[in-house]
């Protein structure tokens, strides 16, 4: 079965065709921000929870070997 | 039991609602809750100091087993009557830190902070109270510590994405 026509073909190089600037002038990342606006309350704080759970874990992990 | 470094913020939440405390969720949560990509370690929170909400708060706050940070080995709980002061209760919970505080920046407190809030949905029947993205910002602004100019830009984007929907 062939990919869809908006896929890239293997090997060639891929520029995303982003519909908003995905960073505003001074840097910040948009995609991100916009993705977050995208889910419910609930998602965001355990989308946040998990990204701070994995940090201290790894920091907990090193420090253990260290 | 929850690991505390582990922190839980909806666990925090959650049994603050199932309490029925009234309080209105401050800082970095606050700011996730907004749709703003940031990460933070602990739960800030104003509370209602009226008489009826104490109670209720320090029921919460002993089924977190709620403790002081900062005090060594011992485990000193929170009262009613360190809960009716204005300061600031550092706490440790079963679910991460929790910070409760009676007052922020401006001498305000729940009920000056009130007209600054708007309720959002956390789960079936539980709506939580969190201060409104304009005047989170408006404080970080105020307070001017490093830590809170670090995240003015990504509150602002944040506000301004918010704003096109």
């Amino acid at each position: 079965m062939n990919p869809p026509s908006s896929q890239p073909k293997i090997g060639e190089p891929y520029t995303p065709d982003y519909e908003e600037p995905p960073y505003s002038e001074d840097g910040e990342d948009l995609t991100l921000i916009r993705w977050m606006l995208s889910l419910t309350p609930l998602e965001r704080l355990q989308a946040a929870q998990s990204a701070t759970q994995s940090i201290m874990r790894l920091k907990n992990g090193r420090s253990s070997t260290t | 039991m929850a690991d505390p470094r582990q922190p839980d913020y909806v666990a925090i939440l959650q049994t603050l609602i199932k309490h029925q405390v009234d309080f209105i969720v401050i800082g970095g949560v606050c700011a996730i809750l907004h749709g703003a990509p940031l990460m933070t370690q602990d739960v800030d929170i104003v509370h209602s100091r009226a008489p009826d909400n104490l109670p209720r708060l320090l029921a919460a706050l002993q089924e977190l087993r709620a403790y002081y940070r900062g005090q060594g080995d011992r485990r000193i709980a929170p009262n009613l009557s360190y809960l009716a002061s204005p300061g600031h209760q550092l706490l440790m919970t079963t679910a991460g830190s929790c910070d409760i505080l009676g007052t922020i920046t401006g001498d305000r407190g729940y009920e000056e902070l009130l007209p600054h809030t708007e309720e959002m949905l956390l789960a079936l029947d539980q709506k939580v109270r969190v201060l409104d993205l304009p005047t989170l910002i408006q404080i970080k602004e105020e307070v001017g510590r490093d830590k809170d100019k670090m995240v003015l830009p990504t509150l602002r984007h944040t506000l301004a994405e918010k704003n096109k929907q």
